[in-house]
């Protein structure tokens, strides 16, 4: 158990005005039973007005919009998180997460690898669901390279694996539909991780009557070091920062996550469970333009 | 009735001059076309009408608390009545809908069962339709006009009168209303149900909106007027499907729907007729199921057949699937739209075997059904009575109560050999008659 | 009820203006293809200057038809019947489909008449159908709101076409009046300056036909 200080700041700049604008946010932490999450402060604007729900898979989600003209698009969130590390989450499986999905659906390069793990789990001897996954992760941890770049928000797990090379989002994407495709159900997680960056994605698998996290992009177990913001099948269910607007702009946009460990009452930099690693920038802009529209 | 007839084309021209068309798209582009409509009525006795009527409120019951359960608690699923993989693997889920509570509790206020009347003179369904479906209209105004070329024709052999439908839209509408104005939503001229879409607003004092008149603020729906005042919407009867209803929930690129509109959905705040995920309910695997959700969800015997269907899936529906392939049409659960509709008495002996090794592949892919023997009915072509397939498309309202309209939607093809129906292969439509208790 | 959104607005402002401008230009081009009778040929070419559209004819008959008819003629007036018709389909829950019906047989009757060796004997067909139309108008149309912006489309063009066409230009007062009384009553956000100038023009200049191009200017800044 630990206790972390997070702040996670989003500016779109945009070269010319826009209007129209509408937002759809899920870059605050939710509570749940991995971690406590007390919200100090919560910024976006500008907007005509904001709105906070659950979607359909239980993240909080903050809509609104702007519709008049504005030339840039911010959103500021802090507080502070008590968070349990590798701990299983009991709760019911919903069976959809059994099932391929739009960014998941297994090709052939899929399906061999699947293949692949599940022969090496029988040689081992590997039987259950989390030993399975751990051997998969550290698998596709192996043969998968980072580099960003190579692939964006619209590539899926097979392609991806196909190109060898991509984000965490390709990471996280190709590890669930290998998952599902071994019998396992998985889901898609965004959040934050210790450190300084940007988002970061990673996995939950269905084992013992719960959800666990795995993060392939650094073949480890999800500690407590990772807070979470919201999960769905694959990326398109729970995109952190979705947004349409009119207007023929150009978008710069900067994102800053800082995520701390409070200890004995004091601030202090941790870098985390594994020295050096990263986290990357899985979430592109994903502020489309709709300037045809109207 | 040989006043009707007779005056075919005078009927069809008076349709022409209130634009009863539906559009097409040949090379890209975009035509208009008039709907044929024969004089010919599809005539149902009063007695037949009563036991249709039963079977169809009992379907549409069902279908609305499966879509309930499956969008809460799953109990069909979880007591092993539905396989969940028919369920979850459907497009038409849409997990953006889980734990939404629908105003009244209604999901499909409008549904469209499309029939067929066999040779054993028994009713078979052959699909339902519980998204947006469209023809109502044709027969609205059909019926108008044939009034007036004959009213003794009507009055002669007791017609129910049937021109409530907009009335009965519009109750069912209100019934939903959450405190607004109502309005009608639709993606624009260039769909092929434009005339629907106008005729029902006319008929039904919606206001005709799309997207541009529409917009989300505080959590409410709005519609916008040219002096910038706006108007809460209380109900939206959308004529656009899921997939494009809201660009931040469904496909983002959609350019026709109403951003953040499932939250305002959401929130109790203006309700959606019909229901987003409906298409989860009206799957061709999900068919096979229902008589089953009619057992499972009323406990009741369900009075209208569906045509006799297979489910690959199980060990003994596969077995006789692949011993009698070559008698079945087999389609394709996840294709719409009459695609992926395979008959089997077509295949070469090759493709037969190709086909069932694909079956036992993946057996959850498939559906197979009986050919049904259906009636033929009568069409004229010139002076002569030709033979041509017809189904019906009966109209189940869900408002405060399940009402079916006294009429529907009788669609005819145009070549004799061809068993498809749609509007767009050059058929074209009959008026339907419910005849009354007190036929003289 | 009463509400009517930006693009109705403007659909219904569209369809005043279309409509009438096949009615009046009908009218006038009777008068014209009589005169052709004694007339030699290219008499065309200054119909087209005042109407200020490409002279893209070749001959007294040819200016005839693909005036009238011409599918491919942006400037025919089959093609303006059918622009009405694409502001009007899209307003059946405002006119009602009785009303809307007029602007559709009125597209038919081009249909027909072309393939007639009589076309102008036919085109009678047009001119009732549009006079149906607006009478249907007067009477079916609910909302005043919508009648007054249809109006004001109406009478913008018919204003319009008197001074470009010296038609009836007698009347051009009274025109401008009418204009104004329905304006007045829309909540139509229009361009006043541009209305104060047509005033001037039509009511105090001396000879307000050495004004028609400025006029003209004023008419198509109104409510743009």
């Amino acid at each position: 158990m630990r206790k972390l200080k997070f702040k996670y700041s989003m500016e779109l700049k945009f070269s010319s005005p826009v209007s129209r604008h509408y937002f759809a946010l899920r870059c605050v932490p939710g509570d749940s039973l991995r971690q406590k999450i007390t919200v100090a402060e919560c910024r976006v604007s500008p907007a005509d007005y904001t709105s906070a729900d659950k979607d359909g898979f239980g993240n909080l989600k903050i809509s609104g919009s702007c519709r008049r003209l504005h030339d840039m698009f911010s959103y500021y969130v802090a507080g502070t998180a008590v968070v349990q590390g590798m701990t299983v989450q009991k709760c019911p499986l919903h069976p959809m997460y059994r099932y391929p999905s739009k960014y998941t659906e297994p090709g052939p390069g899929i399906t061999a690898f699947a293949e692949k793990v599940s022969q090496k789990c029988k040689r081992q001897g590997t039987e259950t669901a989390m030993e399975r996954a751990v051997c998969a992760m550290h698998d596709l941890y192996t043969r998968f390279q980072y580099i960003p770049g190579v692939t964006d928000i619209g590539t899926t797990a097979e392609q991806a694996l196909m190109q060898g090379k991509g984000v965490c989002q390709d990471y996280a994407h190709i590890m669930i539909a290998v998952m599902r495709q071994m019998g396992i159900p998985a889901r898609y997680v965004n959040g934050l991780m210790i450190g300084e960056g940007a988002t970061h994605a990673w996995v939950e698998i269905y084992t013992d009557g719960g959800w666990y996290g795995l993060d392939p992009t650094n073949d480890l177990h999800i500690d407590d070091y990772y807070i979470k913001l919201a999960h769905g099948r694959d990326y398109a269910d729970c995109v952190v920062d979705k947004g349409i607007f009119l207007g023929n702009a150009s978008q710069e946009q900067k994102i800053y996550v800082n995520v701390e460990e409070i200890s004995d009452g004091r601030d202090s930099s941790v870098n985390g469970t594994a020295g050096g690693r990263e986290a990357d920038d899985p979430e592109k802009p994903d502020h489309a333009d709709t300037s045809h529209r109207g | 009735m040989k006043e009707l007839v007779e005056h075919t084309e005078g009927i069809n021209r008076l349709m022409a001059r209130y634009g009863v068309k539906f559009g097409i798209y040949k090379g890209g582009e975009f035509h208009e076309q008039l709907f044929p409509f024969d004089a010919i009525p599809r005539v149902i006795t009063h007695d037949d009408f009563q036991q249709l009527e039963k079977g169809l409120i009992q379907r549409v019951n069902a279908l609305n608390l499966f879509l309930n359960d499956i969008y809460s608690e799953k109990k069909i699923i979880k007591d092993g009545v539905i396989p969940e993989e028919f369920v979850f693997i459907s497009s038409g889920y849409l997990p953006q809908c889980e734990g939404i509570m629908p105003t009244k509790n209604i999901y499909s206020h409008i549904s469209g069962i499309d029939l067929v009347l066999g040779k054993d003179g028994e009713w078979y369904i052959l699909e339902d339709n519980l998204r947006i479906p469209s023809g109502a209209s044709y027969p609205m105004i059909a019926r108008e006009i044939c009034r007036r070329v004959s009213p003794a024709t009507f009055s002669n052999n007791s017609v129910v009168d049937n021109r409530n439908y907009a009335a009965m839209l519009r109750q069912t509408m209100d019934w939903v209303n959450t405190g607004g104005i109502p309005v009608i939503m639709t993606p624009g001229r260039y769909n092929a149900a434009y005339f629907e879409h106008s005729y029902l607003a006319e008929r039904t004092g919606s206001e005709l909106a799309t997207c541009t008149d529409l917009f989300v603020e505080d959590n409410f729906l709005y519609y916008r007027d040219y002096r910038e005042k706006k108007q809460k919407v209380g109900v939206i009867y959308r004529r656009i499907s899921d997939e494009y209803l809201d660009p931040m929930t469904f496909n983002p690129e959609s350019l026709i729907g109403i951003p953040n509109i499932m939250d305002v959905y959401r929130s109790g705040n203006v309700a959606i007729v019909n229901a987003p995920g409906n298409g989860v309910a009206d799957d061709k695997g999900i068919y096979y199921f229902v008589p089953k959700m009619i057992r499972y969800y009323l406990d009741q015997e369900p009075i209208l057949k569906n045509a006799p269907t297979y489910l690959p899936f199980y060990d003994e529906d596969r077995k006789y699937v692949l011993d009698n392939l070559e008698k079945l049409v087999i389609k394709d659960v996840a294709e719409a739209g009459g695609y992926g509709v395979i008959f089997g008495n077509e295949l070469s002996s090759e493709k037969l075997s190709e086909m069932k090794k694909l079956i036992e592949k993946e057996s959850r892919r498939f559906i197979a059904q009986e050919v049904v023997d259906f009636q033929d009915m009568e069409v004229m072509e010139g002076e002569d009575r030709v033979l041509r397939k017809a189904d019906l498309r009966a109209f189940v309202l869900s408002g405060e109560t399940t009402q079916v309209w006294p009429g529907g939607l009788t669609r005819f093809s145009r070549n004799a050999d061809s068993f498809v129906v749609n509007s767009s292969q050059g058929g074209g439509f009959k008026d339907t008659w419910v005849l009354s208790q007190w036929k003289k | 009820m009463g509400i009517i959104s930006m693009e109705k607005v403007d659909h219904l402002y569209w369809l005043g203006r279309y409509t009438e401008r096949v009615y009046t230009t009908l009218r006038v081009f009777f008068h014209i293809y009589d005169k052709m009778i004694e007339q030699p040929e290219g008499i065309y070419a200054k119909y087209c200057e005042r109407l200020n559209i490409p002279n893209i004819y070749t001959s007294n008959r040819q200016f005839a038809m693909s005036y009238l008819f011409g599918e491919n003629n942006p400037d025919s007036l089959r093609s303006n019947m059918e622009r009405a018709y694409d502001n009007a389909v899209v307003l059946r829950d405002e006119l009602s489909t009785t009303v809307l019906s007029y602007v559709q047989l009125a597209l038919d009757a081009f249909e027909a008449c072309r393939k007639t060796t009589a076309p102008l004997l036919e085109l009678q067909q047009v001119i009732d159908d549009l006079l149906a139309f607006w009478g249907g108008a007067d009477d079916y149309v609910e909302q005043e709101d919508c009648r007054n912006i249809l109006k004001c489309g109406k009478y913008v063009e018919r204003l319009d076409l008197c001074m470009r066409l010296d038609y009836h230009t007698e009347n051009l007062e009274k025109e401008y009046r009418k204009l104004c009384n329905r304006l007045g009553k829309t909540n139509l956000v229009y361009h006043e300056a541009s209305l104060n100038r047509l005033e001037e023009i039509i009511l105090r200049e001396e000879h307000p036909e050495q004004y028609y191009r400025e006029a003209l200017g004023c008419l198509g800044a109104l409510l743009a």
